[in-house]
């Protein structure tokens, strides 16, 4: 695949998909999951990763899914996504996955931002090109992230930008990991 | 920091709007900021600037003529957070009011933003872009539940505007003003 590799290419092309915003205080992660009060069958989920692989949400059956709806010029999107890097490699040996669904963007707009991030995402980056699966999924703004237990029922959401590896939300996700 | 322009008030007994200048001023692109905290809601504008929106949005797919139509119509990077409320908030765009000079002022609703991009004969992955990329139309925020996106409110640049975001918690309305909020310069 011929993809971007320059950085500097990658940085002027994230600095120009970014959304403009005060570069000063901005308003911070939260830290906390909501509880859906009715749980219910996550919606279906297949999509290709930027390799062009297929994933279905059903292979994922057994685990805990946490599943992040964003794009790259989404601000709270670009900050949080390296939480949920943390948060695999802390929780991810327990029975984790994480699924970044990116919203109507391209894999080089994708692959040229993700190339930046400190650590690197290594959970699978799906494309929701013409946003279905995003609406599937009733989401209705950037970031939104469900939470998919081992029985593929949706138990968290959070809408808005969330520090994942924050002891509160690792706290939540704990209880709903798989039996070992 | 000044306290904010804004009064919060329940729309039952709404207190007197006080007129202030922006909360703060980001020194690298000079786009102003104007922010309130009430209720435990707290509801941000900061001014995107239209050299900004136009790079956005001609990254994006947009036509430099049609991206002139949005970064010149008095955007903002709009945030709403529920921190504290006492329970869910529901929010819906079409209940909030914009005046300016004492006239009313109605918001131009994302869907008819689409269509005017489907006339010009905007791409879809751009139309897609731009959907996305919207201060949602309506939202329910659970306690520490949050977004941000762009609202555009079709004024011309450099006009000043109030304006009364509204949302409910349990049936109950809930109302905050911004006053004397100004649009970026062209």
């Amino acid at each position: 695949m011929n993809r971007i590799t320059s950085p500097l290419c990658g940085i002027t092309l994230a600095w120009l998909a970014a959304m403009p915003a005060a570069a000063e205080d901005l308003p911070p992660l939260t830290h906390v999951l909501t509880p859906i009060a009715a749980p219910y069958l996550a919606p279906a989920l297949k999509l290709a990763d930027l390799d062009g692989k297929l994933h279905e949400l059903v292979s994922f059956k057994g685990k805990l899914i946490v599943v992040n709806f964003w794009a790259t010029w989404c601000p709270p999107c670009r900050r949080e996504m390296p939480s949920l890097e943390r948060l695999r490699q802390q929780l991810g040996d327990s029975g984790l996955e994480v699924i970044a669904v990116d919203v109507g963007e391209d894999v080089e707009t994708v692959f040229a931002f993700t190339g930046q991030l400190d650590p690197a995402p290594t959970f699978p980056m799906l494309l929701d090109k013409n946003s279905a699966v995003a609406q599937q999924w009733k989401v209705r703004g950037l970031p939104t992230t469900f939470v998919v237990d081992t029985d593929g029922r949706v138990i968290y959401r959070a809408v808005g930008g969330r520090e994942f590896d924050h002891e509160t939300v690792v706290k939540q996700l704990r209880s709903h990991l798989p039996a070992r | 920091m000044r306290r904010a322009c804004t009064v919060w008030a329940l729309v039952v007994g709404m207190g007197a709007a006080q007129a202030d200048a922006p909360n703060s001023i980001d020194p690298a692109s000079g786009a102003a900021t104007w922010e309130t905290h009430a209720h435990g809601v707290a509801l941000r504008l900061t001014q995107i600037l239209p050299d900004q929106a136009r790079a956005f949005y001609i990254s994006r797919g947009f036509s430099a003529a049609d991206a002139e139509l949005y970064a010149t119509a008095c955007v903002y990077m709009t945030v709403l957070r529920n921190d504290a409320a006492p329970g869910a908030l529901d929010f819906r765009l079409a209940d909030w009011q914009v005046s300016t000079r004492g006239a009313p002022h109605v918001l131009r609703p994302v869907d008819d933003w689409l269509a005017l991009w489907q006339q010009r004969g905007v791409s879809e992955s751009a139309r897609i872009a731009f959907r996305w990329a919207q201060f949602p139309s309506d939202q329910e925020y659970e306690l520490g539940e949050w977004n941000q996106g762009m609202l555009a409110l079709g004024l011309p640049p450099g006009e000043q505007f109030d304006l009364a975001a509204r949302w409910q918690v349990d049936s109950k309305t809930y109302e905050a003003v911004l006053t004397d909020v100004r649009c970026a310069p062209r």
